[in-house]
């Protein structure tokens, strides 16, 4: 029911589009918390990643943003170096955190104003974009209020709306579910698999699998600051020797006494 | 309950002294003993050559001994959290409040003595009030003040709130009346009294607190302390609660086809955050009140020029904003010509005052040939300070 149309710049970049990080280490001055990490993402793919309260996911996101130094390493979008051209690399990704974040001065309006100037998105198209959105999230009727009063539902659908706008070749999702209702949870989703089929890349930090598994099928589990396995959940199940009948959820008591006995 | 209120009230005492002695720093003390000479100079100047008993003199007495009660509310330092830990406390209550209200009583007292004392020499020999009446009538004021906090520790109960303006007004026409009339006093002294009894006795029928009422009226009381403070010294403490102020929106652009997104970002800052509204504000109403007191062209002009540095030395801090918001970091904004956006955002600012200054400067001052050359200097400083010292002043920040 959603349908994007792949932009011009899109198709034109289309054929050397892919997200590339190398052997990243990084964390927080001088320790580690993240250990050689290789994810490479391509157009029209999407990937989750899983892992406990520690694990490095949102140091790794943290990364990828531009808002840590690594430590070793290198991470590349389209063939722009995040460190060598930060603006061309940042224009490229739109980021959805997991506690929303907004400016207090400014309305709604405003909120998609900025994102569009950032951007540089036409005016005209992006406001048509937008307008869909902010249906979708029944916020159409709320374009004058300032959303640092919102509920803390609502100032998620602002963050989803103004990342959905910037319609960005790569989307950095950090648990996106909390919070919002089911009914959300369903658009939000609906958004994913829409940009996935239009050929974007998602990347998706979270602990909701029955959400995310609707529109996401390859993971990562992140573990004590390495990957330990990327692929579909079956194949994730047979790497730490699942059995059928077996919660998925078992995974995270494996992964606990992993890193137990690290 | 009552060691809970003494903490707090050795917490806040602190607290105060703390701002109190930023306030009140060298500079500050300097200028306001010069004020005060000049102020007391002039006084002494015009005792003399008034006449004496005239006939609004006793009101205006009434009034000027009224002022002591526009300050300080009941202090309550009662805390959000309250609201969950201190719930079923509401029996406890008056024995919490019982050492704020004369806590609350300190600062009135000290401004009524004050007021008191300097008016007395203008009282008694022009008013030719009697000193006896004269000190019955301070009495009468601070019963008054008394009452006043009464009246509001009697709305942290009831469901009845009484109007405290209206209380004010009552007050005043009485002090007028106690001031031309000596009888008058009496007579209120006794009404106060048989007030404070009628309250006590209205206060045996409740005993339900109203806590949402009374952390509001506290938070709206410590903001207002706050405030004050902050004209002066950086207030932690203070909550700096954005307004959205729809009716300055015309000052902003129209259309995004030429806005750059620190410009966007900073003009927003700007109006809606009172921090950087209310410094323009003050600093160009200050501008205009030391123009008009010097009343020369080139004082007026140089202090001039002085409150347009200060204003934009005040204003710098803008540049850096928004560094501690993820999404602004995050956001494809460049930051290296940021410096140029708040020149661009501060020359409307900036222009404001210049036209509103030199309005006023035609207004209060005299029309010559060096005022419109004073005018035309001032526009020439702020271009000079706004291309010139600024884009110095933010490269100097390395941000």
């Amino acid at each position: 029911m959603l349908s994007y149309k792949i932009s011009k710049f899109t198709k034109r970049k289309i054929g050397i589009m892919v997200l590339k990080i190398e052997h990243l280490t990084g964390g927080y001055t001088g320790v580690p918390v993240i250990n050689d990490i290789n994810i490479e993402i391509k157009p029209g793919e999407a990937l989750g990643i899983i892992g406990l309260n520690g694990a490095g996911k949102s140091t790794t996101i943290k990364h990828i943003l531009g808002l840590l130094r690594p430590q070793k390493g290198k991470i590349s979008l389209n063939g722009i170096e995040l460190t060598k051209q930060p603006t061309e690399f940042k224009r490229q990704i739109a980021y959805i955190p997991e506690i929303p974040v907004l400016y207090p001065e400014l309305t709604l309006k405003e909120h998609l104003d900025l994102t569009i100037l950032s951007y540089q998105l036409d005016e005209d198209k992006a406001w048509q974009r937008a307008n869909k959105l902010l249906t979708i999230f029944r916020l159409e009727d709320k374009l004058e209020w300032l959303p640092i009063h919102f509920s803390k539902g609502m100032k998620q659908k602002v963050m989803i709306v103004t990342a959905f706008l910037a319609d960005t070749p790569l989307l950095v999702i950090d648990e996106p579910f909390t919070g919002l209702d089911p009914l959300a949870v369903a658009n939000l989703i609906e958004l994913i698999k829409a940009a996935i089929s239009d050929g974007k890349m998602i990347l998706m930090s979270t602990h909701i699998l029955a959400d995310a598994e609707q529109a996401i099928s390859n993971y990562a589990v992140l573990n004590n600051g390495v990957i330990d396995v990327v692929g579909n959940l079956t194949e994730i199940r047979q790497h730490y020797g699942l059995n059928d009948s077996d919660s998925f959820d078992k995974i995270y008591q494996i992964l606990n006494q992993e890193q137990r006995h690290a | 309950m009552r060691e809970l209120a003494q903490k707090r009230l050795r917490k806040n005492l602190q607290q105060s002294l703390k701002y109190l002695v930023l306030v009140f720093n060298d500079f500050f003390i300097l200028a306001l003993i010069f004020l005060f000479g000049a102020l007391m100079f002039w006084y002494a100047q015009s005792m003399k050559k008034m006449p004496t008993g005239l006939w609004f003199y006793r009101p205006l007495v009434g009034v000027i001994i009224w002022l002591p009660l526009i300050s300080g509310k009941l202090v309550t330092l009662l805390e959000p959290a309250d609201l969950h830990f201190l719930l079923p406390q509401d029996k406890q209550m008056r024995d919490y409040l019982k050492p704020m209200l004369n806590y609350s009583l300190i600062v009135p007292t000290i401004i009524l003595v004050l007021i008191a004392g300097i008016l007395f020499p203008f009282a008694t020999l022009k008013a030719e009030i009697s000193p006896v009446a004269y000190v019955v009538l301070a009495v009468v004021v601070l019963l008054a003040k008394v009452l006043q906090l009464k009246l509001e520790e009697y709305n942290l109960y009831s469901s009845h709130k009484l109007s405290l303006p209206l209380l004010s007004l009552l007050l005043l026409l009485g002090l007028i009346c106690s001031a031309t009339w000596t009888i008058c006093s009496y007579i209120a002294v006794i009404l106060i009294l048989g007030a404070f009894f009628m309250l006590a006795q209205k206060q045996k029928n409740v005993a339900l607190f109203d806590w949402q009422y009374a952390v509001n009226q506290e938070q709206g009381r410590k903001n207002r302390v706050y405030s004050a403070f902050s004209m002066f010294t950086d207030v932690k403490e203070k909550k700096i609660s954005i307004k959205r102020r729809k009716y300055l929106d015309f000052l902003l652009p129209k259309s995004l086809a030429k806005e750059k997104p620190n410009r966007f970002l900073y003009r927003r800052s700007l109006l809606r955050n009172p921090e950087y509204l209310n410094l323009l504000v003050r600093m160009t109403a200050f501008a205009i009140l030391i123009s008009w007191l010097v009343q020369n062209w080139l004082w007026a002009f140089g202090l001039s020029c002085l409150v347009i540095f200060l204003t934009v030395y005040q204003l710098l801090p803008l540049v850096s904003e928004f560094d501690d918001n993820v999404m602004y970091r995050i956001y494809p904004i460049e930051r290296e010509k940021r410096g140029q956006d708040l020149v661009a955002v501060l020359k409307l600012a900036l222009g404001l005052q210049w036209l509103i200054i030199s309005l006023f400067w035609l207004i209060i001052l005299p029309i010559n040939l060096q005022l419109a050359e004073a005018i035309i200097g001032l526009l020439i400083f702020s271009i000079i300070i706004l291309w010139l010292y600024l884009p110095i002043k933010i490269k100097k920040r390395k941000i």
